[in-house]
């Protein structure tokens, strides 16, 4: 009983930044069309920002994610208004496919050659400590890093719901034409929304940097989580990276303690394999539905 | 309280042509929708854009409103050169285009997407006396605020699309189709508000299949076809038209 309830507790710390490091890769493809292969880039980025700050000047990674965040929202709504937007007004939405990926791949070739292929981690000063409760025990990094999720995940969850700037992005999402026709600037909101979605992905990447290691080529697996998450959950809603991250990370912990840790990648292809079978909107659905 | 959604105390003293459209054309990669589209809008008027199907009326009220820029043409609102200006800042200028098919935000409520256009900057600081006066235009959308858009009927869909342009102030009503797919009642219901809302001082341009019911509330009208327009005249002339006739009201 003790080991299940362990396996449930790491489960939910693993989903929690799961569902953080997807939340982003949601809400670009609900609201803009685009399959970002970069997403991965994004949250890699975020832990070599937070390894600097951390390393160079002492800055926590918890306080970091307010600079990385910044940058990478500056970073990724200029990709957006650039790079991507080119490519899809030249070709199709299926050319922006090719071209994050293209960068994706030229991006953690760069990040190799400034921080070299040694894996990293960043260790502040509470890296070390532990709770119990009881038979449990849980590593403080880990508590902290599943309460940023969460409060994060809230944020956005707010700002989308009661914010101008979040119903014109469902708007947005929903009819690009009514919402021009609104006086919603649809580009310019483009460009914020994947900025927003790349600022979330770095500031899980900050979390993520403090309880796993983590090396430039680690951005695939991000980009993949991202994915298997948006499929799981549902696309375009904090809610749906929330329900379809908590899955995630208790499939890949209960898969890890009681079949063994080399079959926690094939676990996650079965289950994604069986909900497009069973439910390909994912758990929560499209949050903005069949109008597109 | 009648007159808060028109334009009546921002009319500029300029003359009887609100707005000036000449020579638009546009093609869909290659394949020409509209190849002459002119037409004028009087201050204060209901002027019909009529036609069949494929005749070029939704691509021409689209270039108007600045959700195509035009292959060629001019488009004049009140003077000022508007042929290029993109939909979002027609709005801030009085156009307001209540598309084809609706196309209200399913996804948000009734309130939602009301107060949406509501933010533009022509009309935000009026948000709240905007907002009440569409609901007592529209008393079935204030009891469903709280709703879904895409939980409502076709009709109160309608309403809540030619709510939603009412919410930006327009000079210019621009209502692409109102009546389709409307039951008979709703779409006299329809043709009614159209008239009142004109009656309150906005300028309407009317596009419209429903040729019967539109040209009987038409001060003026274009028939648009093969993507030019072919005829215009006084709305209750046309209706006598034997050409007009033959070819949209289906008597010989």
């Amino acid at each position: 009983m003790t080991l299940f309830l362990q396996t449930v507790l790491n489960g939910l710390v693993l989903g929690g930044i799961y569902s953080l490091a997807a939340v982003g890769f949601s809400l670009v493809f609900g609201v803009l069309g685009i399959v970002n292969l970069t997403h991965g880039i994004f949250v890699v980025a975020g832990a070599y920002g937070a390894l600097l700050f951390f390393g160079q000047i002492g800055i926590d990674p918890l306080v970091a994610i307010i600079p990385i965040g910044l940058v990478l929202f500056a970073v990724g709504y200029v990709y957006q208004r650039t790079i991507i937007q080119w490519a899809v007004s030249r070709a199709s939405l299926v050319a922006s496919l090719v071209v994050t990926f293209g960068v994706a791949m030229m991006a953690r070739n760069g990040l190799q050659l400034v921080f070299g292929p040694d894996v990293h981690t960043i260790t502040p000063a509470y890296s070390f400590m532990s709770l119990t409760l009881g038979p449990l025990r849980m590593d403080v990094v880990r508590l902290v890093a599943l309460g940023a999720s969460l409060v994060l995940l809230v944020v956005l969850a707010l700002v989308l719901a009661r914010t101008h700037f979040g119903r014109a992005i469902r708007a947005t999402a929903q009819q690009p034409l009514a919402a021009e026709l609104s006086g919603l600037n649809v580009r310019n909101l483009h460009g914020l929304t994947f900025g927003l979605g790349a600022a979330m992905a770095g500031a899980s990447g900050a979390i993520i940097g403090i309880v796993q290691p983590f090396t430039a080529a680690s951005e695939v697996a991000w980009t993949l989580n991202a994915f298997i998450v948006v499929v799981l959950g549902g696309i375009g809603s904090p809610a749906g990276a929330l329900v379809g991250g908590l899955l995630l990370g208790m499939i890949n912990a209960f898969t890890a303690q009681y079949i063994g840790p080399s079959l926690t990648q094939a676990a996650m292809f079965l289950v994604l394999v069986l909900m497009l079978l069973v439910r390909p909107s994912g758990l929560l659905g499209n949050a903005f539905g069949e109008s597109r | 309280m009648g007159a808060a959604l028109s334009e009546q105390s921002q009319a500029g003293p300029t003359g009887e042509t609100l707005l000036q459209v000449s020579g638009l054309a546009y093609d869909y990669s290659g394949v020409s929708a509209v190849s002459d589209c002119s037409l004028e809008l009087p201050r204060g008027k209901i002027t019909a854009l009529i036609g069949g199907n494929g005749a070029g009326k939704t691509t021409s009220v689209k270039m108007i409103a600045g959700a195509l820029r035009p292959r060629s043409g001019r488009i004049i609102l009140d003077g000022q050169d508007i042929t290029n200006i993109p939909a979002y800042q027609t709005v801030e200028l009085g156009i307001a285009l209540v598309p084809e098919g609706r196309l209200v935000f399913q996804h948000l409520t009734v309130c939602e997407n009301l107060v949406l256009s509501g933010h533009v900057r022509r009309a935000r600081e009026r948000c709240q006396q905007n907002l009440e006066r569409v609901f007592d235009l529209f008393p079935r959308l204030k009891e469903r605020q709280g709703q879904n858009a895409g939980s409502l009927s076709g009709g109160e869909q309608q309403m809540l699309a030619i709510g939603r342009g009412l919410m930006t102030m327009p000079r210019i009503l621009v209502l692409d189709e109102p009546s389709l797919g409307l039951s008979p009642i709703l779409v006299s219901q329809v043709f009614s508000l159209v008239r009142k809302l004109n009656e309150e001082g906005i300028s309407v341009l009317l596009v419209e299949q429903n040729v019967h019911h539109t040209l009987a509330i038409a001060d003026y009208a274009y028939v648009l076809e093969k993507g030019r327009v072919v005829q215009k005249g006084e709305g209750q002339a046309l209706l006598k038209n034997p050409n007009v006739k033959e070819a949209y009201l289906g008597l010989a």
